[in-house]
């Protein structure tokens, strides 16, 4: 059966929000492609120590 | 996952796009690498490590943090003498995985796509152009982004706060040696509020940054937990923007529990004290006083703007932006784009803290997926279970691992101490110390324990968890 | 055995590991030393070190006693019930609607769009009513979606992919049974008499103003000089949270009025403003536009008298520092917003609500979408207040961690930690029955053992109520048995 449209998504942006959009979608059923122009994902909240309201660590 | 790798071109329409990316050259095979590090020990190029803020630099061949993802290092072409001069080459001889390829080059790949999503994120504001701060001049004015990795247990001073955090721990030149030995623990902080965001004066970002009340509130706390509870911590602002989940909460308790000290007054300038390196300023409070004060250190919460390249590269792919450089877009369809197919998430969709982030991600996914609903299932694979062994009756053999959780845990408690005794317990077979037991490498380490401790000794380096 | 952070964060996470190695992820024993020790016990490094010792070796001893168990897989019904038909709960009927699943939604009243009915732009300047309208015909047109107006929710038996609810259509009772459920009951104004609402027409709330502007009301023509109050009912002991909308709406009302007559006199009385991210433009148009903003403390709030040909709004102004009296011919109040508070409704699903009564999400960074119960997700001001976009995120946010698992019907499995009952110990007494609160264990009805109870491992939570009530102690609760707990007690009492 083909379909029209391509099962898979590219999202752009290996920080949270990239990451958790791919994580989404893979665990629903799509193909991802994640890209990062950095040698690791992570993005800006790797570098952050806590985050708030919590305390909890940014790791 | 493609890392190193930036998109070129977007062809193509919703449902069928076709994205062009460049894959630029790790020089470290990833199928060989194995993160022993003993690459970094000898090689000498050096640039600026822009994980720690620059607040110290790194070696060419490096990984971000070790708790990076993937675990594998990468050389940066810029800073390597190899790469740059035809000397050195230490990196290749040294490494034991024979990981590292000089004339890996540039791959373009094109894949399909359906849709496409774009959270490339923000960077933060650099208030070098600021003469009134004097940022670029004065050694203990500070971006709240340094600060933030002075706090953090893998940072350039391991968690302790310190003022002149810029001149290196050895000093070896004669300007840095003479500062550190100015060096001392702060005893008073000030955090100047929207620096770079609600500014049409001296930037150009009239628009409100959104995470800045909250995060200066987080470091104070923070700061003082790591220095001391007398830690004298000021915050200057205009408004105090804590209008999230539990933030008002958070908000009153620094004033009330941790006695952070909250002044409505935004500070013309700072002077510093040419000795001490201390730092006077002058500001008028909410009674129109003026108030002269002294403090050690200055942080200053600079905004989330939005980068050149993504400002340009919105403008290539027909993202229509708002004047502020955020993509555009309506209030009954906030994850879409002027384009299209094309959705966005995160600070690039208005700037937001990370429970808003996580929800945009979400958000992005259902309408990305959504558009193409009918495509569900037809590109995935099911990853095999492993199999699992049957440990009933086995004498118990206990794996601990014991988590210094950076400083979190370490800090206070002796970790050493605690893995020494835990392998003393009874049927403790394995007992590890490591700095962040959630991070990848520390789960790809437990998993290879698990393996190793279940094959019996005489059959040699294969991995079979098949077998009893 | 790892010593870290609490397992609420990462337990699952090394759960998954154990079983990529080879191993069941019930062999797996987790020890907080930071929360419940280096976090606590800052100030004294060596007790704390000490301490540490003595959780480990407790975790150590109970984790020798651990037995690999298993769980159950879970048919999931695939369909969708999504309380509350306001922009939170369409939204994410919509998503999930055009995924192929058949989404029900509940709402007690007879029109759907809750409070957005009441709303009149978006902090963009969007005509609500108009894009809400569109939202509601697509609901209505969409093949996939069943709208319950007049319906409320009576009961729900069941669990994640096999839930049955009972509704109420007016005075009918009907069963619905879905895999998933999505609360977006939202919230609403404020019902207060401070500063005299509900006293003067000319003392209203922010969306009586609203209405006043979607309907043309000719008493906007007359106003010459208006007053908007900021944090009525908010950020206040009884209240300590902000509703987060109202500065970015007064102000955007503020700049209509002027827009509508320059020459009006406009004051927002405020404590902070809170015109986050891009709202901000709003709040320096309305400066440019010469609305005028008066800051007040708290402790000094404005005092509002009815006179006979004006309402005067009395003030301290925080540059003067002297008090000024405003004669106003409009005043609007932005009250504060307030949740349903409907604890039938979170019993039901067994999710919690917090002190405010907004529904506790599974954690504020990773699970803000979604409930600790599984199959359980929310979206909306149920959740925290916030405006029409962050509503819609939501609600999409929600329809796709809902997906993540209708994605996987195959394999959705229960815990392992559950009770189990030793047939030959149960003296068939009813106590398990009778006290459960997830109604898991019956009475066997055939076969050898006929009389005596048994555990439904799909229903049962693990609370271990049925283990502690069982005279018998014929109930264990798997992974928590009593010789476990006991080895822990016993290695506290060793000495490191």
């Amino acid at each position: 059966m083909e379909s029209k449209k391509t099962g898979s998504v590219v999202v752009i942006g290996g920080g949270i929000s990239g990451m958790l959009s791919a994580l989404d979608l893979a665990n629903s059923g799509f193909y991802v492609y994640l890209v990062e122009k950095g040698p690791s994902i992570g993005g800006v909240m790797a570098q952050l120590d806590k985050t708030f309201p919590t305390n909890d660590c940014a790791m | 996952m493609l890392t190193l790798s930036e998109v070129q071109n977007i062809t193509g329409e919703k449902g069928n796009f076709q994205v062009e990316i460049l894959k630029k050259p790790r020089y470290v095979r990833e199928d060989r690498c194995i993160a022993c590090g003993a690459c970094t020990e000898k090689c000498p190029g050096k640039f600026d490590d822009g994980y720690n803020a620059d607040l110290k630099t790194r070696t060419a061949i490096y990984v971000e943090y070790p708790q990076a993802v993937p675990l594998k290092y990468a050389i940066n072409p810029a800073a390597c003498l190899k790469l740059t001069k035809d000397k050195c080459g230490t990196c290749q001889e040294v490494c034991p995985a024979d990981a590292i390829d000089y004339t890996m080059t540039e791959e373009t790949v094109t894949i399909d796509a359906g849709s496409i999503i774009l959270a490339p994120g923000f960077k933060p504001f650099d208030p070098s152009r600021f003469d009134n701060y004097q940022y670029a001049k004065f050694a203990n004015v500070v971006t709240s982004m340094e600060f933030e990795r002075m706090l953090s247990a893998t940072g350039p001073t391991m968690g302790h706060v310190t003022t002149f955090p810029k001149v290196p721990a050895n000093p070896k030149k004669k300007k840095d040696k003479l500062l550190a030995e100015k060096r001392k623990d702060p005893k008073k902080i000030a955090w100047f509020q929207c620096v770079g965001s609600r500014d049409v004066n001296k930037c150009d970002n009239a628009y409100c940054s959104s995470v800045c009340c909250m995060y200066a509130v987080k470091e104070a706390i923070i700061a003082k937990e790591h220095a001391g509870s007398d830690l004298d911590c000021a915050i200057f602002f205009m408004d105090m923007r804590t209008p999230g989940k539990e933030f008002e909460k958070y908000y009153q308790d620094a004033k009330t529990r941790h006695g952070i000290n909250f002044i409505r007054s935004r500070v013309h300038s700072v002077v510093e004290d040419p000795e001490t390196g201390d730092l006077h300023l002058q500001y008028a409070d909410e009674m129109g006083q003026i108030v002269r004060d002294t403090y050690d250190m200055i942080v200053l919460s600079v905004g989330l703007e939005i980068s050149k390249e993504t400002r340009a590269f919105a403008e290539k792919f027909n993202i229509d932006l708002t004047e502020s450089g955020f993509a555009k877009t309506g209030s009954f369809e906030p994850v879409t784009t002027s384009r299209d197919g094309i959705y966005v998430s995160g600070v690039f969709n208005n700037p937001k803290d990370i429970p808003e982030s996580v929800l945009d991600a979400s958000a992005a996914a259902s309408a990305a997926g959504d558009a193409l609903a009918e495509a569900r299932n037809t590109l995935t694979k099911e990853i095999p279970a492993v199999p699992e062994t049957n440990v009933i009756g086995d004498r118990p053999s206990i794996g601990v691992f014991i988590c210094d959780c950076g400083s979190n845990i370490a800090g206070v408690v002796d970790c050493p101490d605690v893995t020494e005794y835990a392998a003393t317990l009874p049927y403790v077979t394995v007992a590890e110390e490591t700095t962040y037991a959630c991070s990848q490498d520390a789960q790809d380490k437990m998993v290879e324990i698990i393996k190793g401790k279940r094959t019996q000794p005489h059959c040699g380096g294969g991995l079979h968890p098949e077998d009893p | 055995m790892v010593a870290a952070c609490t397992p609420k964060t990462h337990e699952p996470l090394f759960q998954e590991t154990l079983k990529s190695a080879g191993l069941n992820k019930y062999l797996f024993e987790m020890t907080n030393i930071r929360n419940h020790n280096s976090w606590v016990h800052k100030n004294n490094p060596d007790i704390a070190t000490e301490k540490a010792k003595d959780l480990v070796r407790m975790a150590v001893a109970k984790a020798g006693l651990a037995q690999p168990l298993k769980e159950e897989k879970i048919q999931v019904n695939a369909s969708v019930m999504v309380v509350g038909g306001g922009l939170a709960g369409l939204t994410a009927a919509r998503s999930l609607a055009s995924q192929g699943y058949e989404t029900h939604i509940i709402e007690k009243k007879d029109t759907l769009g809750g409070e957005a009915l009441k709303l009149w732009k978006t902090a963009q300047g969007e005509d609500v009513q108009q894009h809400l309208s569109t939202l509601i015909k697509e609901i209505y047109a969409s093949d996939k979606i069943v709208v319950h107006t007049n319906t409320t929710l009576e009961g729900v038996d069941g669990f994640v992919g096999n839930f049955i609810s009972k509704l109420n259509t007016n005075g009918k009772t009907t069963e619905l049974e879905h895999g998933i459920a999505v609360l977006a009951t939202g919230a609403k104004a404020l019902e207060t008499t401070e500063y005299g609402l509900g006293k003067d027409e000319r003392i209203i709330s922010t969306l009586d103003l609203d209405k006043m502007f979607m309907e043309n009301d000719a008493r906007l023509d007359a106003v010459q000089s208006a007053v908007f109050i900021q944090c009525v009912g908010s950020r206040e002991p009884e209240r300590p949270y902000c509703s987060r909308v109202c500065c970015t709406h007064s102000v955007e009302n503020a700049v209509a009025l002027k827009e509508k007559n320059p020459d009006m006199d406009v004051f927002i009385l405020y404590r902070d403003i809170r015109t986050y991210g891009e709202r901000e433009l709003l709040y320096k148009k309305a400066r440019e536009k010469g609305v005028i903003f008066i800051r007040y403390d708290v402790t000094e709030k404005p005092k509002v008298k009815v006179e006979k040909d004006h309402v005067a709004v009395t003030i301290t102004d925080h540059v003067l520092n002297q008090p000024v009296t405003i004669q106003a011919d409009l005043v609007t109040l932005a009250t504060a917003l307030v949740p349903r508070k409907d604890e039938r409704l979170a019993n039901f699903f067994k999710v919690p609500l917090n002190d405010e009564g907004f529904f506790v999400e599974k954690h504020a960074k990773l699970g803000p979408a979604e409930f600790s119960t599984d199959g359980v997700f929310v979206a909306g001001s149920g959740h925290y207040p916030k405006p029409v976009n962050e509503a819609i995120t939501q609600g999409r946010a929600a329809a796709s961690r809902a997906l993540t698992l209708l994605a996987k019907k195959d394999s959705l499995f229960t815990s392992g930690t559950i009770a189990s009952v030793d047939v030959e110990k149960c003296s068939a007494c009813g106590v398990c029955v009778s006290i459960c609160p997830y109604n898991a264990p019956a009475f066997m009805t055939e076969g050898r053992f006929e009389g005596k109870a048994d555990v439904n491992p799909v229903l049962c939570k693990g609370c271990g109520l049925c283990v502690a009530s069982c005279r018998s102690g014929a109930i264990h609760l798997r992974g928590f048995d009593t010789n476990q707990i006991f080895s822990q007690i016993f290695a506290l009492g060793e000495t490191a």
